[in-house]
Order: C-alpha cells, then sequence, then structure tokens
C-alpha cells in the first residue's frame, strides 16, 4: 500500500471510538411538499460506525429523508435531527456527510479518477494529492486499469464503483447510500453486496443504506429499517444479530430465513397500504 | 479524409459541373449568371485587390467574433448566477434581439464610423447574443440532482458554476460559437456593403455599381470559402473540446 493510502486508513480506523455512541440522532422529523405529506415524524437513532438499512415501498418518502440528512431539504419544523449529539439545522448540513444519490452522476467529462475525487477537490484539496491517493484505491474498488477512462466507457457495477469511491473520498463518518446497487443485475450486486461490506470493515464508517430489496437489507444491516407508504415513517427498527463477515452461504441459513419471513410481512403490509392508495 | 467530407466534396464538384453545364447549353448571358470557370479565372486574376480585401474582412469578422464570444458568456454566467437581475434584463435582451441586424447597421457606422470598428462592433453584438442565449440555456439546463450533490460536498454557486454547470452547458456553447462563425461573416459583409472604404462586403458593392458582375461573383466566392473554412475550424475545434457527446 502506499503512503497515501495508508494515510487514509489511519484517518478512517484509528480515531473510531467504541461503538455505541450515537452518531445520528432525528427525533419527529417530518416534511411535506404542498398538501401532500412524504415523511411523517421519523425518529431513527444510529450509533457510530453501525450500517443500518432502510426499506420500503417507493415512494414513501426514503429519498426525501436522504435530502434532509445531506442538508439538501429543510424538515418541517418541530422535529429534531442531531449529528454528534448537536442540533444540526439544515443549511449546517450541507458538507458534512457522504451522500450517495440513486443515480451515479458522473460526470462524462471527467475520467474516473477525477469523478472520483470531485468531493475532495471541492473541499479544497490539491487536485495532485487527491489523484495521488485516488490512484492508490483504484485497486481496492477494481477499477485498477480505468483510472483514466470516461464514465461512458464503463460498465453499471464499475459506474457504482466509482461514485462508492467519490462517496468515500469525501470523508465524511457519515455515508448515505440511496440504492447503490438498485440498477444492477442480480449478480453484480452480489458481488458489490460482500465488497462493500469489506470495505466497511476495514474503514468503519457509519452507513445508512437504501434498498428495496429485503435480502440485501438483512445481509448487510446490523439493524433493518422498515419505512411505511406514505406519509413515510419507521414503523420496524429489527436488529440483525448475524455474525460478521457473513458469507453468500448465509442467504440460505435458517436464522436468515426467519428474519426475511418477519421482515416481509412487515414490509407487504405496508406495500399493499401503498398499493390501495396509489394504485400499480 | 472522413467519408461526410468526402462525399461534401463530390456534391460540391457535381454542382459545379451543373452549373457550368447550363450556363454553356443555354447561352445563359454572365450578367445574369457566370460560369465557375470564369469566376475562377477573375479571381486569380484580381488576386491583387481581392486578397487584401478578403483579409480586412476575415479580421473584422474574428475580431467581432471573439469579442462578442467572451460577453456573450460571461454575461450569460452572471445572469446564471443572478436570477432576479436575469428576470429584469432578460426580457430586454431578447427584445433587441428580436429586431434585424440590419435595421442597426446604420446607427453603428453614425457612431464608430466607416472603418473597421463599425463592423467588429456589428459582429460582436450578434454573436456576442448567439453565444449568450445558446450559453445561458445551457447553464440552465443542468440536471438538478447533479447540483444537489455538488452541494452535498460543500460547493459554493461558483463552485457548482466552474465544476458542473460551465462543462455541462459546453455543448451548447458550442452550438452557439458554430452558428456564429457563419453570421459572423454575414453581418461584417451586410455592414460594409452599407458604408466602407474596404473588404469584400464593399468590393461587391462597388463592382455592382460598376456593372462588373464576374468581381462581384468572385467576392461572393472568397467570402464562401472563408466562412466555410471559419466554420470548419470551429466545428473540429467543438468534437475536440465536446469529447463526450
Ligand atoms: N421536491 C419535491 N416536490 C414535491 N414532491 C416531492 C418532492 N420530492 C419528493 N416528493 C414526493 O414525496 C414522496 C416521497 O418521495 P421520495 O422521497 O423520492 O420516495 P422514495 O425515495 O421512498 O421512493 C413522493 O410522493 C414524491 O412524489
Ligand atoms: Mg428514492
Amino acid at each position: 500500500m502506499t503512503g497515501a493510502a495508508e494515510r487514509l486508513d489511519a484517518q478512517l480506523t484509528v480515531a473510531a471510538p467504541p461503538v455505541g455512541r450515537v452518531k445520528l440522532s432525528l427525533n419527529g422529523v417530518a416534511r411535506s411538499f404542498g398538501a401532500v405529506r412524504a415523511l411523517d415524524r421519523v425518529d431513527l437513532s444510529i450509533a457510530e460506525g453501525e450500517f443500518v438499512t432502510l426499506i420500503g415501498p417507493s415512494g414513501c418518502g426514503k429519498s426525501t429523508l436522504f435530502n434532509i440528512l445531506a442538508g439538501l431539504l429543510e424538515p418541517d419544523p418541530g422535529g429534531t435531527l442531531l449529528l454528534d449529539g448537536a442540533p444540526a439545522p439544515s443549511g449546517s448540513l450541507l458538507g458534512r456527510i457522504a451522500f450517495m444519490p440513486q443515480r451515479d452522476l458522473l460526470l462524462p467529462w471527467r475520467t474516473v479518477l477525477d469523478n472520483a475525487i470531485l468531493a475532495a477537490e471541492i473541499q479544497g484539496q490539491k487536485k495532485r494529492e487527491a489523484r495521488e491517493l485516488a490512484r492508490s484505491m483504484a485497486a481496492e474498488f477494481g477499477l485498477k486499469g480505468f483510472e483514466n477512462h470516461y464514465p461512458q466507457q464503463l460498465s453499471g457495477g464499475m459506474r457504482q464503483r466509482v461514485a462508492l469511491m467519490r462517496t468515500f473520498l469525501f470523508d465524511r463518518e457519515v455515508m448515505l447510500l440511496d440504492e447503490p446497487f438498485g440498477a444492477l443485475d442480480a449478480l453484480t450486486r452480489a458481488l458489490m453486496q460482500r465488497w462493500l461490506l469489506d470495505l466497511w470493515s476495514r474503514y468503519r464508517r457509519t452507513i445508512l443504506f437504501i434498498t428495496h430489496d429485503i435480502d440485501e437489507a438483512i445481509f448487510l444491516g446490523d439493524r433493518v429499517t422498515v419505512m411505511s407508504a406514505r406519509p413515510g415513517r419507521i414503523t420496524l427498527d429489527r436488529t440483525i444479530p448475524l455474525p460478521r463477515p457473513r458469507q453468500p452461504s448465509l442467504l440460505t441459513a435458517p436464522e436468515f430465513m426467519a428474519l426475511k419471513r418477519e421482515l416481509l410481512e412487515a414490509v407487504e403490509e405496508e406495500s399493499l397500504k401503498a398499493f390501495a392508495a396509489n394504485g400499480p | 479524409m472522413s467519408g461526410a467530407l468526402r462525399d461534401g466534396l463530390l456534391g460540391a464538384a457535381l454542382f459545379l459541373l451543373l452549373w457550368e453545364g447550363v450556363v454553356r447549353l443555354f447561352g445563359v448571358p454572365p450578367w445574369i449568371l457566370p460560369p465557375p470557370s470564369g469566376i475562377l479565372v477573375t479571381t486569380w486574376a484580381a488576386r491583387a485587390s481581392l486578397l487584401p480585401a478578403m483579409l480586412a474582412t476575415g479580421q473584422e469578422a474574428l475580431a467581432g467574433y471573439a469579442i462578442g464570444a467572451v460577453l456573450g458568456i460571461l454575461l450569460a454566467m452572471l445572469l446564471a448566477l443572478a436570477a432576479p437581475l436575469r428576470r429584469l434584463l432578460l426580457p430586454v435582451i431578447i427584445a433587441v434581439n428580436a429586431v434585424p441586424v440590419a435595421a442597426y447597421a446604420p446607427l453603428a457606422l453614425l457612431w464608430f464610423g466607416t472603418g473597421p470598428l463599425s463592423k467588429i462592433v456589428m459582429v460582436a453584438f450578434v454573436v456576442g447574443f448567439t453565444v449568450f442565449l445558446n450559453t445561458l440555456d445551457g447553464l440552465l439546463r443542468v440536471d438538478p440532482a447533479g447540483i444537489a450533490l455538488l452541494r452535498s460536498f460543500g460547493a459554493s454557486r461558483l463552485g457548482v458554476m466552474r465544476r458542473l454547470r460551465l462543462p455541462a452547458a459546453l455543448p451548447d456553447i458550442a452550438i452557439g460559437l458554430r452558428v456564429s462563425t457563419v453570421r459572423s461573416m454575414i453581418v461584417a459583409i451586410v455592414t460594409e456593403m452599407l458604408g466602407s472604404q474596404s473588404g469584400l462586403g464593399w468590393t461587391i458593392y462597388e463592382a455592382v455599381l460598376q456593372i462588373d458582375f464576374l468581381r462581384v461573383w468572385a467576392a461572393i466566392l472568397l467570402a464562401s470559402l472563408l466562412s466555410l473554412a471559419f466554420f470548419g475550424a470551429v466545428g473540429v475545434l467543438e468534437r475536440r473540446v465536446v469529447f463526450w457527446r
């Protein structure tokens, strides 16, 4: 490993306090768009270094919640949002949380490396230094040999890895990932899930991960949270006591199946509600 | 040579041959339509006076083009950043632009004289509008999700402009710049016709008065070639800069 990557490693792992300290805490966070109530008093607390997955029917307000956490959208007055125990008013969150939106949004005029360092560059880091660090991490993100390619030349899975690398290089403790693997085929998705867990175990970020795939939610998460049909709120918060590191064989284990059954019921109930309210 | 270029040259050659044939076959008098061969011979014979005229027109068009392009892009950036100012100024700008250029040309001659300055100002004016409108369109049509992403990284409005809006608008800017090449030549020549002491427009005007129609056609030929070369050069540049399209 090069010096730059080691520095990043140290930065990310050494300072991590014991798991359990609350990193992010939401209390009654709500948001309406005109007459449409998208988010209804969300209560959620995430510990440092925790991997929490969020699952719910489409249109229930998951992306809205992420936009609020990223500081892009003001929540309705009344709720509280604490980051590291301190109140975080909407404007103050910009630039403090690493946000990966649903689409990869890679810039077609930038190479893989230059897309990956976008956030670092905006934060004022020297382009040359940022590139050097990104180059040393390319292999880890499965992008070795593609550093100077343009996004148009990459497969869907590779594009997502570039977007993830951009999110990781935006050196923030909390990462919001909005359905990062939603558009990938099943095989690629399974590979990416294990790869992401591997990365997470090394870099230990606090992750909130949106998905509409129950297997994925259980396989990845320390906790799975279920959001109700619109107006969205957290209706179930289930700890996943499966040991790590998790192997693909886990997907067919009885304890996995039991969890899946339990969560499937909760999600199905919400999906039916959404279906009844909005039609197919 | 690219296939498109070869086909284009072939088409042009066929067109000239047809022209030559029709003129000879039907004995069209040269003051109505001279044959291409006659135009070429005249152009060569009068090169000593035609080339300086072409150079003068080219310089005016190029200078006006450069000034107009830079001002158009800068104004578009300013108005993209300042929404209230944009709402105030855009209707006025569009109204001024809606009047045909030729209507302003006499004023330009009055204010800036019959030298090159009036032509440069007119070209800059027309190119500026074209580039401005295309650039503003591109700057404002950027994917809001991309803007949100950059803001979540802590980018300021200027940062979003520099790293997202401006590069994303490059294809639109390039279209404005390409269209402007031909317009810059037209405006330079028209303004020369209305008052000048040099240039291809002035040559055409003078030749018409002297009933020297071959010379008119020779000047038109050179103007077309210049315009085409300018258009082609900007097109080549565009494909290099906007490589991702
Ligand atoms: N900017 C907005 N303006 C108006 N309505 C919005 C806006 N953003 C989201 N919504 C509405 O809020 C609801 C939740 O949307 P979203 O958070 O994107 O759902 P999800 O990500 O769970 O699929 C939807 O009904 C959507 O139409
Ligand atoms: Mg969504």
